[in-house]
């Protein structure tokens, strides 16, 4: 293979035809997930993240600390001493935080200001997640890794408001582009969870099911249940795990790419419904149907004409 | 556009994505060898030397070794936590841990002695419980385990404001196996670390790990 055909390949890869569908769902999918996230936390939001003695655990120390890792992490201690600049007190900046992150996300969802709203959701909850600290999980940092590639991807998909009243587009030259960086990362994701899973016993035998299924807080479902259908947790735990480590495969080749995609989805949906983390759920499917869904038979079937239509003549 | 002009056009573009699939990569593998390196997995444990050695290789490359304030690692640093890349995805693994499980043992003046548990409004907001016990018990510096577990203490001692003293138990639990469960048998408690705040002033806390 020469130099130049490697290019080419390279070229092809990056640069192909591409539809601004998972834009949107990507857009649409973080909007409600922050808006979900913010709604989720707004009975202890200053609970969580005041500083002093009103907090379960003071956000001044959660800082001191990232502040020795590196004193640029965005925090909400930025936040706050601006509105103490200002008079603002500390408890109307927390909520003002929470009330703009309710708007940036309503904002991604219409897709009206799309870029701004992008920029605004990815600072303040990254700001709330760094600050929250130890409370952090999961859920946070894939919010942020999906928030990011929005802030950056081309926005204005024809489903945004932006593109319905200011005739807005997207740089059709980067939308495959963008969505190469998403579509390698999830496959990293998968790769790396699927490979750490395999290396514990308790993937090949059950106990980690078991235990995942069964532990509290995750106990949704009753264990007298799980107990029943003991003989088939080895099993499960192992198709899980095949499942992650061969995402990285399986998703790019063509005839296994949706039996992959609804499975991925089928396990993180079980996962919600039985261990109750919905909204660490619903970010890897927005994850998964931005990066990896295919659009174009689906808009095809919607602007086909109806039935009744095709049946008059 | 020709498709080469557009890989000259973009170029910078390509190199910046490039140089962010890498910096996550590096994370994923440092993250993967010190799990591999530290809990039980199926590799013989002769292998732990070598885990720990490419985990050491895969921090170096991200300038963990770097003397912290240096503006190599910050600029580093500050990526990785803007991009929320910072931590790799070893979620449940490589098995799924015992959980954790704060006990508030409240003393008051009558003798009385009463049990709570942290509190919290949503339901939500106890898986980042959970996520704050689990890094409590990683935490090997004790001043700071010690302030963790006071800042813990204080809500509940001020919805108790006649306790004379609060005892904080860390542990975790044992879960039973599913054949255990089918015997009956139920979730077993193990205390790691105890603290006692004497709620009256000028009385250090005392840790019993």
């Amino acid at each position: 293979m020469t130099v130049r055909s490697t290019f080419q390949r390279i070229e092809q890869f990056l640069f192909y035809q591409e539809s601004d569908r998972w834009v949107s769902v990507l857009r649409i999918g973080l909007g409600l997930q922050v808006i979900f996230l913010s709604l989720a936390l707004r009975r202890d939001w200053t609970y969580l993240l005041s500083s002093g003695g009103r907090a379960l655990i003071s956000r001044d120390l959660t800082e001191a600390a990232l502040n020795a890792e590196s004193p640029f992490i965005p925090r909400l201690g930025w936040l706050i001493e601006v509105g103490n600049h200002f008079g603002v007190p500390e408890s109307i900046t927390l909520w003002l935080t929470w009330l703009f992150l309710i708007l940036a996300g309503c904002l991604l969802v219409v897709g009206l200001f799309s870029r701004i709203a992008a920029i605004l959701a990815w600072f303040l909850y990254l700001c709330v997640v760094r600050s929250v600290g130890y409370f952090s999980y999961g859920v946070d940092n894939l919010t942020i890794i999906g928030l990011f590639y929005l802030m950056i991807a081309p926005l204005g998909d024809r489903m945004s408001l932006d593109s319905i009243l200011w005739h807005r587009s997207s740089n059709r030259d980067l939308l495959p582009f963008f969505r190469r960086i998403l579509q390698i990362h999830l496959c990293l994701i998968y790769f790396f969870s699927g490979i750490s899973k395999l290396a514990g016993i308790g993937w090949w035998n059950g106990a980690s099911l078991w235990r995942a299924l069964t532990v509290p807080p995750f106990h949704f479902v009753n264990p007298e249940l799980v107990v029943r259908w003991k003989m088939l947790l080895p099993a499960a735990g192992l198709a899980i795990c095949a499942l992650e480590l061969f995402y990285p495969i399986f998703i790019w080749l063509r005839p296994t790419r949706t039996f992959w995609l609804v499975s991925i989805c089928t396990m993180h949906l079980m996962i919600g419904l039985t261990m109750g983390m919905f909204l660490f759920a619903f970010i890897m499917i927005v994850l998964n149907l931005a990066a990896f869904a295919t659009f174009e038979s689906f808009t095809r079937r919607l602007r086909a004409p109806p039935v009744s239509a095709i049946l008059q003549y | 556009m020709s498709q080469a002009g557009r890989l000259k056009r973009y170029r910078y573009l390509i190199g910046f994505a490039l140089a962010h699939l890498l910096l996550i990569l590096t994370v994923c593998l440092r993250d993967t060898f010190t799990t591999f390196a530290l809990a039980p997995t199926i590799f013989p444990i002769a292998s732990k030397p070598f885990w720990n050695d490419a985990a050491a290789a895969a921090s170096f490359v991200l300038g963990e070794d770097l003397q912290l304030g240096n503006p190599a690692r910050n600029l580093v640093t500050s990526y990785l936590n803007a991009a929320g890349i910072e931590a790799g995805y070893g979620f449940f693994s490589p098995n799924v841990p015992s959980n954790y499980k704060l006990v508030f043992e409240l003393h008051y003046p009558d003798s009385r002695t009463e049990y709570e548990l942290p509190h919290v409004a949503d339901a939500a907001t106890a898986f980042r419980l959970e996520s704050l016990l689990d890094r409590i018990a990683e935490v090997s510096y004790e001043p700071m385990r010690q302030t963790m577990f006071q800042m813990l203490t204080y809500p509940v001692w001020q919805r108790h404001p006649d306790a004379i003293s609060v005892r904080a138990v860390l542990g975790y639990v044992v879960w039973p196996s599913p054949e255990q469960f089918q015997r009956g048998e139920k979730e077993t408690f193990e205390p790691v670390y105890a603290y006692d705040f004497d709620l009256r002033p000028s009385v250090p806390a005392t840790a019993r790990p």
